[in-house]
């Protein structure tokens, strides 16, 4: 060690002795080995740092070094094997050895601790892993409830009984279906997500379907029965007279199935619509119609 | 296999120190007929303890933290070591996944000016 002890603990030549037993301890506490199990280059650092110290931490030594009566070598304390080198060492248990670091882990499954947990390596007998999948089935199967044949990841089949009134992303889960167990251990689970399509008419809040139908002119006006589809099938409904654009009619009961055997509602949303092709009858009417010239649904939107 | 007195007079400690250090679980020698038998693991835990208290300026409540955090730390690179080891003897298309597996778990880092 031939550098400046000053230098190395980074103070001035006239530092006081609390400044440099500062300058040590800074750097101490970020370089010891122990603190640094696996950093190589920190024990060489804490070597010069802990030399530097050692000469210039005696006032005596100090001003021996600063006369120049002698020289920054051969200052280095002879250092025992740090701690490291026995905690970390390949040696298998120890008084010190401590599973607290991961002893939650076991709340993630049994794997880890089953592996690493305290003189848990013994006749190893674990459960087998869980085995995640994702089912993606269209909107009416998650409604109306499926069975569905699914190949597993060991190439074995099995039917997922989907039931009615399953939510995107719910999980099944199908005990025992997941990876072989270990030394004699039970087989984990398998664990279902279901994936729902979207479906071109019907849209889903909770055990809601929202549905817009189209109805005709003379449907909304005059009023009527008119056939709906829902997810079990066409029902027929009444259309008030004088339905509008954005009349949301509701179909008790017609919704999703809920576990307790009964059903959400199905909302209708009304939108009226003209025939394809331009009418001359209709127009003539339309022309006729005094009230609807005076009809002004944009009033109050002036910006 | 050091007695307490050989233990003393390696480490330059009174012996009531090494004796309170014991009874604070700091240093876990075995125990026999012949009293207290100390290692030389326990002689550079016992260095350790020595480091923090005389050089780092830790007090007694700092050191009994942070040996139980570098006991923790020793466990966790342990169960590490042993994990790498198992991994890297699995064939190289599993070794792939378990890497892929762990690079998706990362978060993606966001850009953009970093919060003050």
């Amino acid at each position: 060690m031939n550098e400046d002890p000053y230098s190395v603990l980074g103070v001035k030549k006239d530092a006081s002795q609390d400044d440099i037993q500062k300058a040590y301890r800074k750097l101490a506490k970020k370089l010891h080995p122990d603190l640094n199990p696996g950093n190589k280059k920190a024990e060489e650092q804490f070597k010069a740092v802990s030399a530097a110290y050692d000469l210039l931490s005696e006032p005596e030594k100090r001003a021996r070094f600063d006369r120049g009566e002698i020289d920054a070598s051969g200052q280095e304390r002879p250092r025992q094997r740090y701690y490291r080198d026995f905690a970390g060492g390949a040696a298998g248990h120890h008084p010190y050895t401590s599973s607290e670091g991961f002893s939650d882990f076991s709340d993630e499954g049994d794997l880890f601790s089953s592996l690493f947990g305290r003189g848990g390596r013994m006749n190893l007998k674990m459960r087998g892993q869980d085995v995640h999948y994702r089912l993606p089935i269209a909107f009416l199967e998650a409604v109306n409830g499926t069975t569905r044949r699914v190949t597993l990841s060991d190439g074995s089949p099995v039917d997922v009984a989907v039931p009615p009134g399953a939510r995107d992303g719910q999980v099944l889960r199908l005990a025992g279906k997941g990876g072989a167990g270990i030394g004699g251990g039970p087989p984990g689970d398998a664990f279902i997500e279901i994936i729902i399509n979207p479906h071109p008419l019907f849209t889903r809040k909770g055990d809601d379907i929202y549905l817009e139908l189209p109805v005709s002119l003379t449907e909304a006006v005059l009023g009527g029965k008119i056939s709906v589809p829902t997810p079990t099938g066409t029902v027929s409904m009444n259309v008030p007279k004088g339905s509008n654009t954005g009349t949301v009619l509701r179909l008790r009961g017609k919704g999703v199935p809920r576990s307790n055997g009964t059903r959400g509602d199905q909302y209708v949303k009304l939108r009226v619509v003209l025939p394809d092709k331009p009418d001359p009858d209709l127009e003539k009417f339309v022309q006729s119609w005094a009230a609807g010239k005076a009809h002004d649904p944009r009033r109050g939107m002036e910006a | 296999m050091l007695d307490i007195h050989e233990f003393v007079l390696r480490m330059r400690l009174a012996q009531d120190v090494i004796e309170a250090w014991v009874a604070e679980g700091w240093l876990r020698p075995q125990r026999s007929d012949q009293g207290l038998a100390f290692t030389e693991m326990d002689i550079s835990r016992a260095q350790l303890i020595r480091d923090l208290r005389e050089d780092l300026g830790v007090n007694e409540e700092g050191i009994a933290i942070i040996l139980d955090l570098i006991d923790q730390m020793h466990g966790l690179r342990k169960t590490l070591r042993e994990l790498c080891e198992a991994v890297g003897i699995q064939p190289a298309d599993l070794q792939q996944r378990i890497l892929a597996d762990m690079r998706s778990r990362r978060p993606i880092p966001m850009k953009g000016p970093e919060a003050p």
